[in-house]
């Protein structure tokens, strides 16, 4: 129960900053806000919540996540310090199959949004890089504590990491990763992503 | 001559004795006395934990350094930390405070980023996770449920 509600939570995080309009040249708060109202139209979408739509709402919001989720950044991140010795067809599957471990693991359950509240309590801006406080309300009342992480890349916010409730998500994988290929080897790992993807 | 003796002994014993005792309150105390070797870096966490100077700083749980000074800096832990001369720490390494055990004494850990911009003396880590407080944490979700 607390897994599912943890996802839930960490899918909404992903949502919420992953709908990016490029139109929108303000400050990082402001972007974000306006995105998790943008996917919150979406999710509450009631032409979209039948089950014969959920490959489309599905592609909607895969979209807006390509559009600011800056991927390589978050998998150079997650990959950490073995990304330097991979070279650049390698490192580009492994962005396609990170993006898809990270739709399947949040995006998938989309079905999980039941009326929670955003609320923004807080911003700090240090020249490229940018945190962005926030507080998701559940219908209980829990307030789960959510810290985006943007960088300003070619004059555009970019999200490369999300922090719910002290828990980052690319340190996260950082730590999993790194178990994974002191284990047994890049090619292990890229195994191990695919066949999640394939699953 | 034979009394000066035994009192020469006495009083050699006397300050080996004192001495050793000055090294172990050192040694323990983990002071260091001709300066530090290695450079300082600082970070900004939104919570210490109780992190104290002293506590130590672990790469893939190896220690590669200690805290030299915990203060508040605009109603945020500034932390500053020692660390040893041959490890370098790059630009998007994340340090989080974590505790030993369940209720052990608290350190730092740091992961190891991909940048190839490496931090130098004086330095800032940026990224920083603040420690996860279980208690808290349960509380959420032992009281959090009206269902």
């Amino acid at each position: 129960m607390r897994r599912k509600g943890w996802t839930g939570i960490v899918l909404l995080a992903l949502w919420a900053v992953c709908g990016f309009d490029p139109a929108w040249a303000g400050v990082p708060t402001e972007k974000i806000k306006e995105t998790t109202d943008k996917i919150l139209v979406i999710v509450s979408d009631p032409a979209l919540k039948d089950p014969s739509q959920a490959a489309q709402r599905r592609e909607r919001i895969r979209k807006t996540v390509d559009e600011m989720c800056d991927w390589e950044e978050m998998s150079r991140r997650a990959l950490g310090r073995h990304w330097a010795k991979r070279n650049e067809q390698e490192r580009k599957e492994f962005v396609r199959l990170f993006g898809q471990l990270l739709e399947r693991t949040y995006v998938d359950k989309v079905e999980g949004y039941s009326g929670e509240k955003v609320n923004y309590t807080g911003e700090r801006v240090d020249g490229d890089y940018a945190e962005v406080d926030v507080k998701i309300v559940t219908k209980e009342k829990t307030e789960i504590p959510v810290v985006y992480k943007l960088r300003n890349k070619d004059q555009r916010w970019w999200v490369y990491d999300i922090v719910v409730e002290g828990v980052s998500l690319v340190n996260n994988y950082r730590t999993q990763f790194s178990d994974i290929m002191a284990k047994s080897s890049f090619e292990g790992l890229m195994q191990k992503l695919r066949e999640k993807s394939a699953e | 001559m034979r009394k000066f003796n035994i009192e020469f002994t006495v009083g050699l014993f006397v300050i080996a004795g004192i001495l050793c005792l000055a090294y172990l309150s050192i040694k323990l105390g983990g002071m260091e006395l001709i300066g530090s070797r290695g450079y300082d870096v600082y970070a900004l966490f939104s919570n210490s934990g109780g992190l104290k100077q002293g506590s130590s700083v672990v790469i893939a749980g190896v220690e590669v350094g200690r805290i030299r000074n915990v203060d508040l800096d605009d109603y945020q832990a500034r932390i500053v930390m020692n660390l040893n001369e041959e490890v370098k720490l790059q630009e998007d390494a994340i340090a989080a405070i974590k505790t030993k055990g369940l209720i052990g004494e608290k350190f730092i850990e740091i992961t190891p980023g991909a940048s190839e911009k490496i931090i130098p003396p004086g330095g800032k880590i940026r990224e920083t996770l603040p420690p996860v407080d279980f208690e808290q944490l349960l509380s959420k979700y032992v009281f959090g449920k009206v269902e």
